[in-house]
């Protein structure tokens, strides 16, 4: 990341959208609207000093609602650009016309309500769709009560809860009281897999749940993890031994079996419906956490950019390949890496995205060339 | 005149093109909607199957 943020050769313009996109001689003529910041990129220099007196409060979009930030704020400590942005809703002169103390605070000079969007056109070559996932949301999975019950949290919720610059400071404090989770369930194939929602698999659940469960007894090793699992699809370089370890030396215990629902006590701890397939049983389990391991799908704007840039997707949302080149989309000049082409790790979308950044070179070698 | 792609998207897979891009002498604009790159990936804590950092 900081490393792109330093190439010669990078260009980033973050906080920016496309909006359209024409055929231009043997390129493309790129539709791009830099939406408004109201913070000078060139000159903030993310110290700190406007956050510490922003009245406006908002969802940490970053830390997935878990905590609240204020108006002005960084995206998340080692983003990149690494300065602050304004959110036009939760600002409070932006919304009420009344406040500017960030304005006052800021001795750089770097804040300006002035500022507007901006439309630019990028003339380019070629194209690279990189648009990744975005998390299915669990809230209509009403037998899992997420949104319902406070002790339900997603994958990605998890995540930020162990993350030491997380709302926590990695510490498993569960939303409901702030006590330590001891005993937490990992539900396998929230979305994924299901015919009503997602009728595909995630292909990452498994290992990241794994791995959630290795780090919470990492944490806590005294707490217990349950993994609730469909039938367990670690497929890849060193993952089956990743669950054996996980068994053995973190004795994260494995249980094949769909949760069919979840109950609340008073206490606010959960208790799990499941069958265990492999005694053929109906059982019940008490937790004090359960994490959802939620389908990863399309993201949210991949559809609309599909259509600005005429490219086709599937029935998912995915964007489709030219069969025998799956780097490239169905419109020429036009590549595509990483989750938004299809469910993949980490390593995949990064042996992906060097795929497509040779094709997009030798695509635009040639257009050069003539 | 120097070659020109743009890459939407500036998580690991959008990041990585465009370095492999830049280094290649290709002039990259890495397009990202959110306030700052890093995408799904800077919001893991650790990543299997080695528990390295994502950052």
């Amino acid at each position: 990341m900081l490393e792109a943020g330093r190439h010669p050769e990078v260009e980033i313009l973050a906080y920016t959208d496309v909006v359209g996109m024409k055929k231009k001689g043997g390129g493309f003529a790129l539709r791009v609207n830099r939406r408004a910041r109201y913070v000078k990129e060139d000159v903030c220099n993310a110290c700190g000093l406007c956050v510490a007196k922003c009245p406006g409060r908002a969802p940490d979009v970053f830390d997935t609602g878990l905590r609240k930030r204020t108006a002005i704020y960084l995206y998340f400590s080692q983003g990149i650009p690494a300065v602050m942005t304004i959110d036009p809703d939760a600002c409070i002169y932006l919304t009420k016309g009344k406040c500017r103390v960030c304005e006052k605070r800021c001795d750089k000079g770097a804040i300006d309500f002035d500022m507007k969007d901006v439309r630019m056109t990028l003339e380019v070559d070629a194209v690279i769709v990189a648009t990744g996932l975005d998390m299915f949301d669990p809230t209509p999975l009403t037998h899992y009560g997420y949104g319902r019950l406070a002790n339900v949290i997603t994958g990605i919720q998890y995540e930020r809860l162990i993350n030491a610059t997380g709302p926590t400071g990695g510490h498993l404090y569960r939303p409901s009281d702030g006590k330590l989770a001891k005993k937490v369930a990992y539900v396998q194939c929230v979305g994924s897999r299901d015919l009503n929602y997602c009728d595909y698999c995630s292909s990452v659940c498994c290992m990241y749940s794994i791995k959630d469960a290795m780090l919470a007894r990492e944490h806590d090793p005294e707490s217990d993890s349950y993994i609730f699992h469909t039938d367990l699809r670690n497929v890849g370089k060193w993952f089956q031994k990743y669950e054996k370890r996980a068994a053995e030396e973190y004795g994260v215990n494995f249980i094949r079996g769909r949760v069919a629902e979840i109950e609340e006590d008073g206490n606010k701890d959960l208790l799990l419906w499941y069958e265990d397939t492999r005694e053929r049983k109906v059982k019940s389990m008490k937790v004090e956490m359960v994490v959802l391991a939620t389908a990863a799908m399309p993201s949210r704007s991949a559809a609309e950019l599909a259509k600005i840039l005429g490219i086709k997707t599937d029935r998912y949302g995915f964007v489709e390949t030219v069969p025998g080149s799956p780097a490239d989309t169905t419109v020429k000049g036009v590549f595509a890496c990483g989750f938004c082409k299809r469910p993949c790790d980490i390593p995949e979308a990064v042996s992906q995205a060097s795929a497509a950044a040779q094709r997009a070179a030798a695509h635009v070698k040639k257009a050069v060339a003539v | 005149m120097q070659p020109k792609v743009a890459v939407i998207g500036g998580g690991i897979a959008g990041i990585q093109a465009a370095l492999d891009l830049g280094e290649m002498g290709v002039h990259v604009y890495l397009i990202e909607k959110k306030p700052s790159i890093g995408g799904v990936m800077s919001q893991l804590d650790k990543t299997f199957p080695t528990n390295d950092c994502s950052i």
